[in-house]
């Protein structure tokens, strides 16, 4: 066991073969920040910083203007600003620290930082291995790393300098790479816009680019093809060209993907870690097999492991880590896809029967139709005139819950919790109005005193912003033990107005607490 | 010369006529002349009983703490269709929410309410203490003596002279020697007195006397037991007894002792023994009837209510449930004439009239629709009650479009039950139709915060945040509402139209 500390978050991690030397040992390459940390025999060995980024001359310019204590600081802000607008050149991370500082806080970060030159510096994204000349298992590697400023390096390893630069037209996110540097390789690249870039040797610009309906989040390569799997729930295939060859749709979200392959039995195949606690193996766009995991793998390796060829290893959302051997009397067949019509066609519906009593009611009513029609708008109009009453009463007395006034639109509800004789009362006041807030509000309760001893009676209520619910709470305590429970009103009032504008009847439970023995 | 009767005689018969305050007067003037007489003194304490005797059988209250911190449970996931507590996962064939709605526990509701029908196992703490709309008190008691003192004892309201027997200073062991007087203090001290521990002191005392021989006691020491939650003592004592003697009784006792350890398969097994040594019982038939209809098996709970029918044809919880599961499967008519069964037979309130006008409505027999909801109105016992038949109104006037007077009738509702979540949900959509977003939206938050075990406020919200562009809300809405009814189409819809809106470029 041996552990050392990085910097920042790392950001991909490849192991490779270095040199040529006996006995063949590969290093470990831990890309973090802008840096790659070599590991070898599980000690540090080398560190590669990536190259600095061009800095813009005219903002070098004004910080050097600053140094020599032409302008101050509140100047330096206005010039960096232009510049930020006119300039094709980003401004780098001090620039743009600066200009979101506080105007307080600038003297000290000038005085602070004015010495150092300004440098700008990019972060690694992805990174891979891509072989040097031998397409052997232990041939000697080259790191392949994939930065925030759209370039991808591929880097000698043994120097450690940079032996080809490729440029993309957005950053890079996960990439593939296959063939041999000296000879012939291809880097598939997926980036942030949601493209997919195919770069070859020999070429500093994407050869082949595939635009996809959805982010990619799982990026594969199967033989000569690539596997892509998408945000939108679905798998699809494409040729190296770029051509699309097909598409599955999957039953969750994927996590994350790796390919399968067993050279002994011809296999080449994708596995798909899946949002259902599923892991599924695709050959092509055939389902081979799934696997149910007890919890959401977040990432999984198959390959070697020990003696054993087919191994797969997951890892776990919550962190724990499966190992699966493959059987090796597993047989990897398509399963026959269902034909015919769908399932749900053979499913018969439950509907009830209408019955003999409903075709006698329906002969009723075509007999009598006139009269029952005529019954029943007289006990409507009976009944809206009912309604009316009772509602305008309600209205009069401010009964409702909810304000029906143009100027001050309420709403309350109140909660009551607790098992007794102390009892919780929420109000819960809403301002439903559009855009215009409600002031000068006040609470108060009426209650029979010998039934409750409240803690506060009468509350004002704050300003009501419109549309954010307002909990209002008060305690309420009951003072008899007798097992009876009564209606607590609750009146919203407005100053200078003696009607409440909307008022609640609490029905309080039965307090339980003090008939415990 | 006037004879008069002989007071012990007379005290009998007020006893038989159920006058027992006189009953009782006439034993405390015996018993004050001559305080060693134990005929009066037995009849004093019966009559004290029956004054506030309620059926043990059917008051079955669970208790907050039995709910919340319960370690008789076995399985926390129970597999399906042998749980009270999970009543989604029973073996399908019960309506769903979209049709049939669902109480706060999530299971139908039912066509007639008893203790058990209103509770349930709310899921969180907050739950468990907010008070829910079906009830007006805080339904989950804090200990199952809390609910027993207020529906059947005295012992609360203090007596002027100090109370007729005083425990503390009973010689438990004299009295259990005396087959004749024990039974009768026995039932005063659990039913008057409320007193578990002495009665259960009492009880122990006495079988020990009878040489465990005596059925009666050993089903009083079940009850004891239950009382005390002692669940798997009490059921011990409850087989023991039903090996002396088959009765009724204690087959009721020892199915309620399963149906607390949330055993309802051996439940309803007991219930089938039962029904071989009594056939047709009612109790027995109505006991499968219900743990069917909790399991959320509404088929077979209708098949046993048809044969409670069967032997009692007056037996109103089965007509009751027979009709309003009738009305959830789309045959009012039918429903309809359970009604009016209940109305033939004298019962004669304001749910009655609120399910005929119901029902009446949906049959088309639209000439007694709102005379039905008439009378309901006149007949309504309590503000909540007023609450439901407007909210019914309402639905009658969404029915035949007159959006104006559902929209009065829903805040009617409102008015007299203010936590009428079902009021708010409707109100929403008709603000949303008059086009009073804010409104609208402030409703429907009300009711998900009212009701969450109800879908309809969650699509509703979900519905209007995508309408107004809000799609991380609608999708938090839709979510909320696939948790509460996952076979809903249209959240389903709903959500992957979303989820194909997130994913795309």
């Amino acid at each position: 066991m041996s552990e050392s500390s990085l910097l920042d978050l790392p950001s991909g991690l490849v192991a490779f073969f270095m040199d040529l030397h006996e006995p063949r040992i590969p290093a470990v390459a831990v890309a973090s920040g802008p840096c790659v940390y070599v590991y070898k025999n599980l000690r540090p060995y080398f560190k590669f910083t990536l190259p600095g980024l061009r800095v813009n001359t005219l903002e070098q310019d004004v910080w050097r203007q600053v140094r020599e204590g032409q302008i101050d600081p509140l100047t330096l802000k206005e010039m960096l600003e232009s510049v930020r607008k006119t300039a094709d050149v980003p401004l780098s991370v001090r620039s743009l620290r600066f200009l979101s500082l506080d105007p307080d806080d600038m003297d000290d970060f000038v005085q602070l930082h004015k010495q150092q030159p300004i440098r700008r510096q990019t972060v690694i994204t992805c990174i891979g291995t891509l072989k040097k000349s031998t397409a052997d298992e232990d041939g000697v590697s080259c790191l392949v790393i994939g930065t925030e400023s759209c370039d991808v390096f591929v880097l000698d390893p043994e120097a450690f300098i940079i032996l080809s630069t490729m440029s993309l037209p957005a950053p890079p996110t996960m990439m593939d790479v296959t063939g041999q540097f000296d000879v012939e390789f291809r880097i598939t690249v997926a980036c942030r816009n949601g493209n997919i870039y195919i770069l070859r040797r020999e070429s500093e610009k994407p050869k082949y680019c595939i635009e996809l309906s959805s982010h990619p989040v799982g990026l594969v390569r199967v033989g000569k093809n690539v596997v892509v799997g998408c945000a939108d729930e679905s798998l699809q295939g494409f040729t190296q060209k770029g051509k699309k060859l097909w598409t599955v749709l999957l039953p969750a979200p994927i996590t994350t993907m790796a390919s399968m392959e067993l050279p002994t039995r011809g296999l080449q195949a994708v596995l798909v870690g899946l949002a259902n606690c599923e892991v599924q193996l695709y050959r092509d766009k055939s389902l081979l097999s799934s696997i149910k995991t007890p919890e959401v793998v977040s990432s999984i390796c198959f390959g070697r492991y020990g003696r054993e060829d087919g191994t797969l290893i997951m890892t776990t959302k919550d962190g724990g880590l499966i190992v699966n051997i493959l059987k090796r009397t597993a047989s990897f067949e398509d399963r026959a896809a269902a034909a015919g019509p769908p399932l749900a066609q053979s499913v018969r519906l439950n509907v009830p029967k209408k019955t003999k009593l409903y075709v006698d009611q329906t002969l009723r009513e075509r007999e009598s139709g006139a009269a029952m029609h005529r019954a029943f708008q007289m006990d409507l109009s009976r009944l809206r005139l009912a309604a009316a009453g009772a509602y305008v009463k309600a209205l009069e007395s401010s009964l409702t819950p909810m304000s029906c006034r143009l100027s001050e639109p309420l709403k309350m509800n109140a909660v009551v919790q607790g098992l007794g004789p102390a009892f919780k009362l929420t109000l819960n006041v809403q301002n439903t109005a559009a855009c215009r807030p409600v002031a000068n509000l006040a609470v108060s309760f009426l209650y029979d005193e010998s039934l409750y001893r409240m803690r506060t009676p009468y509350m004002r209520i704050p300003l009501l912003v419109p549309g954010v619910v307002y909990p209002v709470e008060t305690f309420v305590e009951c003072s008899s033990d007798k097992g009876i429970s009564d209606i607590i009103k609750v009146f919203v009032l407005q100053e200078g107005s003696s009607a409440p504008l909307l008022s609640a009847h609490i029905n309080m439970p039965v307090s339980e607490g003090l008939t415990i023995n | 010369m006037e004879v008069t009767m002989d007071p012990l005689f007379l005290a009998w018969s007020y006893f038989r006529r159920r006058k027992l305050q006189q009953c009782s007067d006439i034993c405390t003037t015996i018993l004050q002349d001559n305080s060693y007489d134990q005929a009066a003194w037995s009849l004093k304490t019966r009559a004290l009983t029956e004054m506030v005797y309620i059926d043990e059988v059917e008051v079955d209250q669970e208790g907050i703490a039995e709910m919340m911190l319960d370690e008789s449970s076995i399985a926390q996931v129970a597999r399906p269709g042998t749980s009270l507590r999970l009543p989604g996962t029973s073996h399908g064939g019960g309506p769903t929410p979209a049709i049939r709605p669902l109480t706060q526990s999530g299971r139908p509701i039912t066509g007639f309410v008893r203790p058990s029908t209103q509770s349930g196992r709310p899921g969180t703490m907050e739950q468990a203490i907010k008070t829910p709309r079906t009830a007006s008190t805080a339904r989950p008691v804090t200990s199952a003596s809390g609910r027993f003192i207020r529906l059947g004892t005295a012992s609360m309201l203090t007596n002027p002279e100090g109370p007729f027997i005083n425990l503390s200073r009973l010689n438990m062991a004299k009295y259990s020697q005396k087959p004749n007087l024990s039974r009768t203090l026995f039932e005063y001290i659990f039913h008057h007195e409320n007193d578990v521990n002495n009665a259960l002191d009492l009880a122990a005392q006495a079988t020990e006397h009878a040489q465990f021989k005596d059925w009666w006691w050993k089903v009083q020491l079940g009850k004891c037991y239950y009382r005390l939650g002692l669940y798997r003592e009490s059921e011990k004592q409850f087989r023991s007894a039903l090996n002396h003697q088959e009765v009724v009784d204690t087959y009721l006792y020892l199915a309620k002792v399963y149906q607390r350890l949330d055993q309802p398969i051996t439940a309803l097994s007991l219930f089938k023994q039962g029904l071989d040594h009594f056939p047709g019982e009612v109790t027995l038939l109505t006991g499968i009837a219900r743990i069917h209809e909790e399991m959320n098996n509404i088929p077979s709970a209708t098949e046993y209510y048809k044969d409670v029918l069967k032997q009692d044809n007056t037996h109103v919880e089965a007509i009751a449930c027979i009709g309003s599961n009738h009305f959830y499967t789309d045959q009012p008519e039918i429903a309809l004439r359970f009604y009016r069964r209940l109305l033939q037979m004298g019962v004669y309130n304001c749910q009655l009239y609120n399910n005929l006008g119901l029902c009446c409505f949906y049959a088309q027999q639209y000439d007694m629709t709102l005379s039905s909801f008439e009378r309901a109105l006149a007949l309504v016992a309590n503000d909540e009650e007023q609450a439901d038949v407007w909210y019914n109104v309402g639905h009658v006037a969404v029915g035949i479009a007159d959006l104006t007077l559902a929209y009065q009738c829903f805040k009617l509702a409102l008015a007299f039950n203010n936590d009428h979540a079902e009021a708010y949900n409707n109100l929403a959509v008709l603000e949303l139709r008059k086009g009073r977003i804010e409104q609208s939206k402030a409703f429907l938050q009300t009711a998900e915060s009212l009701a969450p075990h109800m879908y309809e406020p969650h699509y509703n919200l979900s519905i209007l945040s995508e309408k107004i562009g809000d799609l991380q809300s609608s999708y938090t809405a839709a979510l909320k509402s696939e948790d509460s009814f996952p076979e809903h189409v249209d959240t389903q819809q709903l959500l992957k139209q979303l989820r194909e809106h997130f994913s795309v470029l």
